[in-house]
């Protein structure tokens, strides 16, 4: 029998990875839905988020410049790989775009190979590497710097889209790009800030987690295929993809917790063809064609 | 106006079949990245069948790869089965496990086919993992024998490169035939409007089922071959950036034509031979010219060859592609 303390645990594991997970989520759904691109790029962001922030902050740069420094630059690239590589083929068919995507993802890990070499890097916690003792389980310090930042950036994005003309001009390209030019939206303006928006919110989770776990420049895949995992689960939508991805990682803790390691992926992806083919009969909703 | 197209498609074969002739024997380097590429050739040009010519995205054919690997690995191995038994078991595995999800899988469509097939090629890879005692887990399944046929032992590997090509060549022209007949104008059909090709009479599901299996069954053919080749698999030869890979060759070479994708494995598998001499700048290079093919060749490798003949021969004006309708 396990007992309570460590099912706690798990929760705040579960949790974390969760956060991050819907964060990567959340990125690859704004990029699709304004773009129609399903980026197979989006776990360099994450990648390159957590080493720019280790190496800024290796330089000596205080914590809070390099982080707002970090998502700059990285929602810079993001910019720069719209404009330049994604545009051109963006009238291609879907294949095109996506191979396209994973030619991006080779050459970032390349790039990051060449800047930060073969070994893995890690981060000293933002504030204190302290555990906070909660009904015997223990919480780390930075899961709370997650679990605010990813809440934080909720809200922002919540009010981005409701409040904003930018953001509402965005979710008119979402919903009908056609339609949105015809009234006078500038379609590839609002492509270039989701892009923008989706390569910082991948670099976000990237920062965050860096303290916890050790990046490689190819550690990007896992997080990016547990991303698609929840916005498929989620149905393409910001809300739905955000509670797909904490669910994802809740489930993801307790089957590591309490059955194996080994199997924690296996049953990610067995739940991710479930749900599909749920939603290919009609059971969770209407039927989508995906967009292409 | 076909037979003088395939004439003009016999010169390459021909090449292939003399290689290793001609330049007497060739390294055995040389020769083991050949059969490598004869194995990508036919995982493509299988591919192609069901992205090019049904449309139907798949982002898991690595997982089809990997049933047939294991299949044949575990068979001839653990059981002493004949190699060939073993491959033939191997591509009914594929078949039959195609069969048993297709219908389900093909309700897709577009990402969403994209992402189950991307989650069930992860399945099947952890599953691989996870039964250790039958597949030897993660750090592989050894001792597969080499292939043998009719009491012939394809030990030395210049006759298994023959073996390989021969097979490829096979595949090649099953495709195209594939491709001609009324089951592969069923698909173009398919592919350019589902809804359009249902009023006209095409039992959609059952086409896209029917190809869905042969599709697979060729990968786990292929499979076969890469385990009876190596004598050692692992499942790391068949995860998702496998998957990925054939995908990236497919759109690579030109969709839709089966010999782009052909093309293009040829050069995705041999593209490291010239980028592994920039070491730690390999992977930025791979990436690099990858992205300069798809910008400045937007129908592939296929359509600058194409378009050369078109402006050598000017025969520009004569609808010299037959499978034209098929591109997206």
């Amino acid at each position: 029998m396990i007992d309570r303390s460590a099912l706690l645990q798990f929760l705040f594991s579960g949790i974390t990875l969760g956060s991050v997970y819907a964060l990567i989520a959340i990125s690859l759904v704004i990029v699709y839905n304004v773009s129609r691109v399903l980026c197979f790029a989006q776990g360099e962001f994450f990648v390159f988020g957590a080493l720019s922030m280790i190496a800024l902050t290796s330089l000596g740069i205080p914590m809070p410049i390099g982080f707002v420094l970090t998502i700059v630059i990285v929602s810079g690239l993001g910019v720069v790989i719209e404009r330049l590589l994604i545009r051109p083929v963006q009238k291609s068919s879907v294949g095109t775009v996506i191979t396209m995507t994973v030619a991006i993802s080779l050459c970032l890990r390349g790039l990051g190979l060449l800047i930060w070499g073969r070994e893995a890097h890690t981060l000293p916690a933002f504030t204190s590497s302290k555990a906070l003792s909660i009904f015997g389980a223990y919480l780390s310090v930075q899961v709370l710097w997650i679990i605010g930042a990813a809440g934080f950036v909720l809200l922002m994005i919540w009010l981005f889209f409701e409040k904003t003309l930018l953001g509402l001009s965005m979710r008119a390209c979402a919903e009908n790009r056609l339609g949105a030019n015809l009234v006078g939206i500038s379609v590839w303006k609002a492509t270039l800030f989701a892009w923008a928006w989706g390569a910082a919110l991948g670099a976000l989770a990237g920062a965050v987690i860096a303290p916890l776990i050790f990046v490689r420049y190819i550690s990007g895949t896992m997080p990016m295929l547990k991303g698609f995992t929840a916005i498929a689960i989620g149905g393409l939508t910001t809300v739905g993809s955000v509670i797909a991805g904490l669910l994802l990682g809740i489930m993801e803790a307790y089957t590591v917790g309490l059955i194996s390691s080994e199997f924690a992926d296996a049953i990610v992806f067995s739940v991710l063809i479930l749900v599909l083919l749920g939603r290919s009969y009609g059971i969770l909703g209407k039927t989508e064609d995906g967009g292409m | 106006m076909n037979v003088r197209r395939n004439i003009g498609w016999l010169i390459p074969l021909l090449f292939i079949g003399l290689f290793p002739v001609t330049l007497g024997r060739i390294s055995p380097y040389y020769n083991t990245v050949l059969i490598l590429v004869g194995i990508y050739v036919i995982l493509a040009v299988s591919l192609d069948l069901l992205i090019g010519f049904a449309g139907q995205i798949s982002v898991g054919h690595a997982a089809f790869y990997a049933i047939g690997a294991y299949t044949s690995g575990i068979l001839t191995a653990k059981h002493g089965i004949s190699p060939f038994v073993a491959l033939l078991c191997g591509l009914f595995a594929s078949g039959l496990v195609a069969w048993g999800i297709g219908r389900a899988v093909l309700r897709l469509k577009g990402y969403y086919l994209a992402m189950a097939t991307l989650g069930l090629n992860a399945v099947i890879v952890k599953l691989i993992t996870c039964l250790a005692s039958i597949t030897g887990g993660a750090s592989g399944l050894l001792n597969i024998p080499p292939f043998r046929i009719f009491g012939l032992t394809f030990q030395d590997h210049t006759y298994y490169y023959y073996c390989v090509w021969g097979a490829v060549v096979l595949v090649i022209s099953c495709c195209l035939a594939l491709a001609k007949s009324p089951f592969g104008t069923a698909l173009i059909a398919i592919h350019s409007d589902e809804e359009a090709a249902g009023t006209l009479g095409i039992d959609c599901p059952k086409y896209k089922l029917h190809v869905f299996v042969i599709s697979s069954m060729l990968a786990g053919v292929a499979g076969s071959l890469f385990a009876h080749f190596m004598g050692f698999i692992a499942p790391d030869d068949f995860d998702i950036f496998t998957s990925i890979l054939v995908l990236v060759m497919l759109f690579l070479g030109g969709v839709g034509t089966i010999y782009g994708a052909a093309l293009g494995a040829a050069f995705l598998k041999l593209l490291p031979e010239v980028t592994y001499r920039f070491q730690n700048y390999e992977l930025f290079f791979h990436g690099l010219i990858l992205i300069l093919v798809l910008i400045f060749m937007p129908k592939g490798l296929l359509g600058i060859l194409t378009h050369t003949k078109d402006w050598l021969f000017r025969t520009k004006y004569r609808s010299n592609a037959s499978l034209k309708g098929t591109e997206p």
